[in-house]
C-alpha cells in the first residue's frame, strides 16, 4: 500500500518536472530563434555582404522552418548534442561540461557554508529569544536580506583584495593544476554567496524552530527534566531540518541566480559566466545549452528533495 | 465595489474602519525606520529630477573620480557625473521596477490565485501546479531568455522579474479566497444570486488586500534587488542612463581609486530595499493584529 503511494507521488513529480523541461526547453529556443540580429551576419561581422549572409544562413539550417528547427533541435539535444558554438565553433557539450564543475565547486562549497552558519544561529536564536543580544542580530539578519549580494562581493574585494592585498580579486585557478591556488581564488566568492544565503535561511530556521519549540512534546521533555540543549539537539534539531531541506529546494533557483552574479564580478568561467557572454554575443546555441542545463539541474534536485523529504518524513509517505 | 453596498459593508465589518485609519500611526510607531526610508525613497524618485544638482548623464572629465566637496555632495564617478544626482535618477528608475513587478505579478498573479482558490476544481488543480512549477525558478535564467528576446532594458529585464512575481501573489490570494470560500458573507451573496465571478470581485478580493499589500512591499523590495543585478549584468538599464545596477558595473573597475563610490551607491540601494523589507514586517503585523 504504501510503496504504490510513494510511487504515485514520485511518478506525479517526474511527469511534472519532466512538463517543466519540455516547457524550458521550447522556451529557450523559441526565444533564441525569434530574437532579433541574423547569427549569421553576427559571425560574419564587417565582412558580411547579403551573399555569404544567405550562404551562412543556410549552413547553419536557419532557413528551415522554426517548429521543424524546434523538433530537430530537440531530437539532437535528447541523444546529447546541443550543437556548436557561433562565436568559436566549439561543440556547446564542451563549453558547458568544462563551466559545470566550475560553478558546481561555487555552489556546494557556499551551500555548506551557509548551512553550517545558519542552521546553528538560527536555532540559537529561536531558543533565546530573551536574550539581550538576539535583537542586534536579528537586526544584521534582517540587514542582510536587504544588501544585494553584489555589492557584498565588491566590499569583500575592497577589504580583502584592494586594501589588505590577501587574496585574489577575480580569476580562477582549475583544481587539478593547483588546489591552493584554486581554494584561494573561491575563498572570496564563496563568502559572497554564503554571505547573500546565510539570512533567509537562518530568518527560517529561527521561525521554524520556534514553532517546534511550542509543541507538546517539547514541554514533555521539559517536564521530565531534559536539558534544555538536549530538547535543541534531540528534539527540535531534526524536526526543524526535514523542514529546511524543503526550504533550501526551494532556495535553488536563488542559488542558481547567485552563483551567475557571483561568477561574474569574480571572472569565474562557470556556467553563469559562459551564459551572460553568450547572451552578449547573441551565441543561441549555447545559450539553449546553459538555459537547459541550469534549468534540468534546478528540476533534478528538486526531484531529488522531495524523494528525500518523502524517505524522511513519514507524514509526506502517508498522504 | 460600489455596486453592491449592502455586502461591501458586511465584508468591511470584518476589518474595523476605525482601525484601518490608524495604519499611518501604526507603522510610525511600530517601525519608524521604514517609514522614513520608504518616504525618503518615494520622495528621491518623484522629484528626483528636479532635486538633481546637476545633470545626471553630461559628462566632464577635468573633474572625474572627485571626493565629496561642496559642489558634489557624494563625489563624481569615472566620466565626472555628480553621484547624489545620478542616485536620484537610479531611485526613479528602482521606482519604475516596482511599479512594473508589483503591477505585473500582481494583476496576473491575483487573477490566477483568486480564480483558482475562489472557483476550486480542475482550473485550481492547473493553476496549483502551474504556480509550483514557476515558484523558485531561477529568475536570471529567464531574465536571460527574455534579454535575448527582447534586448536589454528596464522593461524587459524587469518582465523576468514580474513573471517571478507571479507566483507569490497567486499562491497569497489563493489561500485568502480558499479561506473566505464557505464564510457566511460569501454564503450570503450566494444566496442573492450572484454569480460566482461577481462574488469573487465585489466580496472576495477587497478582503485580501491586506495579504496582498505585504507581498507588494516584500517583491517590490526584490524588484528593486533585481534591478540592480540585472542593470550590474549589463542585461538591464544601459549606460549612460544612472541606474544603481549600472553605477555600481562602473564603479566595480574604480574600487582601488575610489572605494567610497561604490559604498554610497551600495547604500543606497540598501537602504531602499531595507525601508521596504522593514514595511512589509511592519504591515504584516498591522494586518494580523486587526484580524483578530
Amino acid at each position: 500500500m504504501q510503496k504504490n503511494e510513494i510511487t504515485t507521488y514520485l511518478l506525479g513529480r517526474i511527469t511534472g518536472g519532466v512538463l517543466t523541461l519540455l516547457c524550458v526547453s521550447a522556451l529557450a529556443f523559441f526565444a533564441t530563434a525569434l530574437a532579433p540580429g541574423n547569427p549569421a551576419s553576427v559571425l560574419l561581422g564587417n565582412m558580411a555582404t547579403p551573399e555569404r549572409v544567405a550562404a551562412i544562413t543556410k549552413l547553419m539550417g536557419l532557413d528551415q522552418p522554426l517548429p521543424v528547427r524546434y523538433f530537430l533541435w530537440l531530437e539532437a539535444t535528447l541523444q546529447g548534442n546541443l550543437g556548436t558554438s557561433n562565436l568559436s565553433f566549439r561543440p556547446v557539450n564542451d563549453l558547458v561540461m568544462a563551466a559545470i564543475p566550475v560553478t558546481l565547486q561555487l555552489a556546494g562549497m557556499s551551500l555548506v557554508l551557509a548551512v553550517l552558519v545558519a542552521i546553528p544561529l538560527g536555532l540559537i536564536l529561536a531558543q533565546n529569544r530573551a536574550s539581550w543580544w538576539t535583537r542586534p542580530v536579528s537586526a544584521i539578519v534582517t540587514l542582510g536580506i536587504s544588501v544585494p549580494g553584489f555589492w557584498v562581493g565588491l566590499l569583500l574585494i575592497m577589504v580583502f583584495s584592494v586594501t589588505f592585498k590577501l587574496l585574489p580579486s577575480g580569476g580562477y585557478v582549475p583544481i587539478g593544476r593547483n588546489i591552493g591556488g584554486n581554494l584561494r581564488a573561491m575563498i572570496l566568492p564563496t563568502l559572497t554567496l554564503a554571505i547573500y544565503l546565510i539570512p533567509s535561511l537562518v530568518r527560517f530556521v529561527r521561525v521554524t524552530a520556534t514553532s517546534v519549540l511550542r509543541e507538546d512534546y517539547v514541554d514533555t521533555a521539559k517536564a521530565k527534566g531534559v536539558s534544555s540543549t538536549a530538547i535543541l539537539l534531540r528534539h527540535v534539531a531534526p524536526n526543524t531540518l526535514i523542514t529546511t531541506i524543503t526550504y533550501v529546494g526551494l532556495q535553488l533557483g536563488v542559488l542558481i541566480s547567485g552563483a551567475i552574479l557571483v561568477e561574474i564580478i569574480f571572472a569565474i568561467p562557470g556556467i553563469g559566466r559562459l551564459g551572460m557572454n553568450a547572451v552578449l554575443n547573441r551565441d543561441y546555441p549555447v545559450i539553449q545549452g546553459v538555459v537547459l542545463f541550469a534549468a534540468s539541474g534546478y528540476v533534478v534536485v528538486n526531484l531529488l528533495i522531495d524523494l528525500t523529504y518523502a524517505l524522511i518524513d513519514p507524514r509526506v509517505r502517508a498522504r | 465595489m460600489t455596486d453592491a453596498p449592502a455586502f461591501a459593508d458586511m465584508a468591511a465589518a470584518g476589518r474595523p474602519r476605525r482601525k484601518r485609519a490608524n495604519i499611518l500611526v501604526f507603522l510610525a510607531r511600530r517601525s519608524p525606520l521604514s517609514v522614513i526610508l520608504v518616504a525618503l525613497f518615494a520622495f528621491a524618485a518623484l522629484f528626483g529630477s528636479w532635486l538633481a544638482p546637476h545633470s545626471m548623464t553630461n559628462t566632464d572629465l577635468s573633474v572625474a573620480l572627485e571626493g565629496p566637496s561642496a559642489s558634489y555632495w557624494l563625489g563624481t564617478d569615472s566620466l565626472g557625473r555628480d553621484v547624489l544626482s545620478r542616485l536620484l535618477g537610479s531611485a526613479g528608475v528602482a521606482a519604475q521596477a516596482f511599479v512594473i513587478v508589483v503591477l505585473m505579478g500582481g494583476l496576473i498573479g491575483t487573477t490566477l490565485g483568486l480564480v483558482a482558490g475562489g472557483l476550486g476544481g480542475f482550473i485550481d488543480l492547473v493553476v496549483s501546479r502551474v504556480i509550483e512549477i514557476l515558484q523558485g525558478f531561477p529568475t536570471i535564467l529567464v531574465a536571460i531568455v527574455v534579454v535575448a528576446l527582447l534586448n536589454p532594458s528596464l522593461a524587459t529585464a524587469m518582465t523576468a522579474v514580474g513573471l517571478a512575481a507571479v507566483p507569490d501573489f497567486a499562491r497569497v490570494a489563493r489561500s485568502v479566497a480558499i479561506q473566505l470560500r464557505e464564510r457566511e458573507f460569501i454564503q450570503a451573496a450566494r444566496g442573492l444570486g450572484y454569480g460566482e465571478l461577481r462574488i469573487l470581485w465585489s466580496e472576495v478580493l477587497p478582503n485580501m488586500v491586506g495579504p496582498l499589500i505585504i507581498i507588494a512591499s516584500f517583491d517590490g523590495a526584490q524588484a528593486i534587488m533585481w534591478e540592480a543585478a540585472l542593470s550590474f549584468l549589463g542585461l538591464g538599464v544601459q549606460p549612460p542612463a544612472p541606474s544603481f545596477g549600472s553605477m555600481l558595473r562602473e564603479a566595480q573597475n574604480f574600487l582601488a581609486i575610489r572605494p567610497s563610490l561604490a559604498i554610497f551607491i551600495g547604500v543606497a540601494v540598501s537602504g531602499v530595499v531595507l525601508g521596504l523589507n522593514l514595511l512589509g514586517d511592519a504591515l504584516a503585523e498591522y494586518y494580523d493584529s486587526t484580524r483578530r
